[in-house]
C-alpha cells in the first residue's frame, strides 16, 4: 500500500465504522429510541428525559442531521449513557480497559516471540522430524478456537489440579499490597494470556518459518556460508533477522484477532476487561455500551494499524523503493 | 497452472488426514438421525444424567440427549460455513476478476473499499449485527458472506492480473473475445487452486465465527450448535459434567478446523511450490 492509497483506505474504512455504528440502530423497526437506548432505558424513561433525548439525537430531524448530532456528540468524547451501569459508557469502557491491555499485550509479546523463535528452529530444520512434528502440532494447534483452549486449561490448571484461580483478575477484598498484590494478579493472568498466546501462535510461526525457507536459499547466505560463519550465526544473524521482518507487517492484523480473541477467553475466565464487558451488555440489551465498546475496539485496531504501516518501511526500507 | 489439484493433495499426508477429518464430520451430518434416536431439541425431565446405554453421553441441562445434539451440531456448522464458502467464494470472483479486467477507476474504488474492510475486525463487527438483526442461518451466513470475501477477491484480483498479460488471452482478445467471456472461460478456470484455498479459508472462518456467536450467546437460540452446547456446559464446569459435555463438542469444531486447515495447506503448497517438500508428510 502506498502513502496515498493508505490514507484512503483508513479513511474508508473509519467510514464504514461509524455508518454501521449510526444507521444499524435507527435502521431496526420499532422506536429508533429504545433500539439506541436498550431495554434497560425503558425503566428511567419519563416523558422529560424522552423529550430531552429526542432533542440530544434530533431524532425528530431528517437522517443527515441526525448523523450530524451524531458526529457532534463523537467529537466530544461522549459515547452515550449505559443506563445498565448508570455511567457514562465512556467510563465504563475505562474502567475495564487496563485489564484488557494487560492480557492482550502481554499475549501479544508472548506469541510474537514464541512464534519467530519456533519458527526460526522449524524452517533451520526443514524436511526434517523435528520440523514436521512441529509443523503438524501448530496448526492443530490453530485449529481449536480461543476460547476451547480456554476452557481445557481452566479445566485443567483451575478444576483438575486448582493451581489457577477460576475466574477474575485478583482475589476480591484480599487486602493485599506491594509483591503480594502483584503475585495475585499474575496468577489470574496466567491462563487467559497462555490460552491467548496458545491460539495465536500459529501465525508468527507458519509466516517466520515460511521466510525462513525462502531467505535460506537467498545468495547472502550462501556467501555468509561461505565466509565461514558459525552455524549460530548463519541461523540467527543472518537467516533470522530476515525472517522476522514480515511479522512485523502482519503484527497489525494479529491485534486485532488478539483483541476479539480476548473477548472469548475473558469471558471463559470472567476477566473484568473489555470482552467480559462486552458479554455482560450483550445479555443485558445495553445497546449504549455495546455500541461504545465496538467504536472503542475498531478504532483502537485501526490506529495500530495504521501506526505498523507507517513504521514498517523505517524497518525494512526496501518496502519505500517498491513503491 | 494446469496442475491436478486432486492429486497434489491426495499426496500430502496433510491433505490426505484433512479430507479424512472432514468426510467424517460430513458423514455425522448426514447420518444424523440414523446414528441417535433422539430429537435434539427435545427436552425431558431426566437432566444431566451421566452417560449410559440410552445416552451415550449423558443429557444436557434440560434433558436433552447430548450424543444427538453433538450430531446435529455438525449440520448446523457445516450449512453456515459451506454456505458462507460458496457465496463468498462467488462474491470474491465477481469483484476480483471483474475489478483485475476493467481497471481504471473502478478497480481503484474497489480495492479501497476490500483494503478498509480487511482492516477492520470482522469478528466484532458481527457481534455488532448480530446483536441487533438476531440472525438464523439465512441471515448469518449472509451476513457473515458480506463480510468475508474480502480477502478473498484480493488474492484473485491479483492472480487474474498476471493471467491478463499471457498469450492465450491476448489471442482470445484478438479474436474478439470480450471481458465477460474470457472471465469465463480463460481466466476463472485458471485460478483452480487459488479458488479452493480461497473457499476453505471462507468455511473455516464461518465454521469459528458461528461457533463464537453461539458461544457468546447472539445465535438463533432453537439452533443446536456446538459453540451453544460450550456455553452452556460451561456454566456447570464445576460439575464433572464437561468430560461428556463440553469435551466432545469443542473436540468435533476443533477437529473440523483443524480438517480444513490441513487441506487448505496442502493447496498452499500446491499455489507456491517454494513450501514443497517441507510439507507435513
Amino acid at each position: 500500500m502506498s502513502g496515498k492509497y493508505n490514507i484512503v483506505t483508513y479513511g474508508v474504512a473509519f467510514a464504514i465504522i461509524l455508518a454501521l455504528n449510526f444507521l444499524l440502530p435507527r435502521m431496526m423497526p420499532g422506536d429508533p429510541l429504545m433500539a439506541i437506548y436498550g431495554d434497560e432505558a425503558l425503566i428511567a424513561m419519563t416523558p422529560e428525559l424522552k423529550a430531552s433525548l429526542v432533542e440530544r439525537f434530533a431524532l425528530d430531524q431528517s437522517l443527515w442531521q441526525q448523523f450530524g448530532a451524531y458526529i457532534s456528540s463523537l467529537f466530544q468524547g461522549d459515547l452515550g449513557y449505559s443506563y445498565y451501569y448508570n455511567a457514562p459508557v465512556i467510563d465504563v469502557i475505562m474502567g475495564s480497559l487496563p485489564w484488557t491491555l494487560l492480557i492482550i499485550g502481554t499475549s501479544l509479546v508472548l506469541s510474537t516471540l514464541l512464534g519467530i523463535l519456533l519458527g526460526i528452529e522449524s524452517g533451520w530444520r526443514r524436511g526434517s522430524r523435528t520440523d514436521r512434528a512441529m509443523l503438524a502440532g501448530l496448526m492443530s494447534l490453530n485449529g481449536f478456537p480461543d476460547f476451547f483452549l480456554g476452557l481445557l486449561l481452566l479445566i485443567i490448571f483451575g478444576v483438575l489440579l486448582g493451581v489457577c484461580p477460576l475466574s477474575g483478575a485478583m482475589t476480591p477484598y484480599s487486602g493485599l499490597s506491594g509483591m503480594a498484590l502483584v503475585l495475585d494478579v499474575l496468577k489470574h493472568m496466567a491462563l487467559p494470556v497462555a490460552a491467548l498466546t496458545l491460539a495465536h501462535l500459529s501465525g508468527g510461526y507458519l509466516l517466520t518459518r515460511n521466510t525462513m525457507i525462502s531467505v535460506l536459499k537467498a545468495p547472502f547466505m550462501l556467501t555468509a556460508r561461505a565466509k565461514g560463519l558459525s552455524q549460530r550465526a548463519l541461523k540467527y544473524r543472518h537467516a533470522g533477522r530476515n525472517s522476522m521482518l514480515p511479522v512485523i507487517t502482519m503484527t497489525g492484523i494479529w491485534l486485532g484477532r488478539l483483541v476479539t480473541g480476548a473477548l472469548f477467553v475473558e469471558l471463559v475466565f470472567a476477566y473484568p476487561g473489555v470482552g467480559y464487558l462486552t458479554y455482560q451488555a450483550l445479555l443485558a440489551r445495553d445497546y449504549p455500551l455495546i455500541q461504545g465498546v465496538f467504536l472503542m475496539v475498531t478504532f483502537s485496531v485501526l490506529i495500530a494499524n495504521f501506526s505498523v504501516d507507517m513504521l514498517y518501511p523505517r524497518l525494512d526500507p526496501r518496502v519505500s523503493y517498491a513503491y | 497452472m494446469h496442475i491436478d489439484i486432486k492429486a497434489e493433495i491426495k499426496r500430502s499426508r496433510a491433505g490426505r488426514i484433512g479430507i479424512a477429518l472432514l468426510l467424517l464430520i460430513i458423514a455425522f451430518a448426514i447420518l444424523a438421525p440414523l446414528l441417535s434416536g433422539y430429537d435434539p431439541g427435545q427436552q425431558s425431565t431426566d437432566s444431566l444424567l451421566p452417560p449410559s446405554t440410552s445416552h451415550w453421553l449423558g443429557t444436557n441441562h434440560v434433558g436433552q440427549d447430548i450424543w444427538s445434539q453433538l450430531l446435529y451440531g455438525a449440520r448446523t456448522s457445516l450449512l453456515v460455513g459451506f454456505g458462507v464458502g460458496i457465496i463468498s467464494l462467488v462474491l470474491s470472483i465477481i469483484f476480483g476478476v471483474s475489478s483485475a479486467l476493467i481497471g481504471g477507476l473502478c478497480d481503484n474504488i474497489v480495492m479501497r473499499i476490500v483494503d478498509a474492510f480487511i482492516i477492520v475486525p470482522m469478528v466484532v463487527v458481527v457481534i455488532l449485527i448480530a446483536a441487533y438483526v438476531k440472525p438464523d442461518i439465512p441471515a448469518l451466513i449472509i451476513i457473515l458472506s458480506a463480510l468475508s470475501w474480502q480477502g478473498g477477491a484480493r488474492v484473485i484480483r491479483a492472480q487474474a492480473l498476471s493471467l491478463k498479460e499471457r498469450g492465450h488471452i491476448n489471442a482470445a482478445r484478438a479474436c474478439g473475445g470480450g471481458r465477460p467471456y474470457i472471465a469465463w472461460r480463460h481466466i476463472i478456470p485458471d485460478l483452480g487452486p487459488i479458488l479452493l484455498v480461497e473457499f476453505i479459508y471462507g468455511v473455516r472462518r464461518a465454521v469459528f465465527m458461528e461457533a463464537g456467536l453461539a458461544f457468546l450467546g447472539i445465535g438463533d437460540p432453537m439452533l443446536v450448535s456446538w459453540g451453544e452446547m460450550m456455553r452452556d456446559a460451561m456454566k456447570f464446569s464445576y460439575l464433572d459434567v464437561w468430560q461428556w459435555w463440553l469435551i466432545p463438542a469443542g473436540v468435533m469444531l476443533s477437529l473440523t478446523i483443524i480438517g480444513l486447515t490441513f487441506v487448505s495447506h496442502a493447496a498452499e503448497t500446491v499455489i507456491d511450490p517454494r513450501l514443497k517438500g517441507a510439507e507435513v508428510a
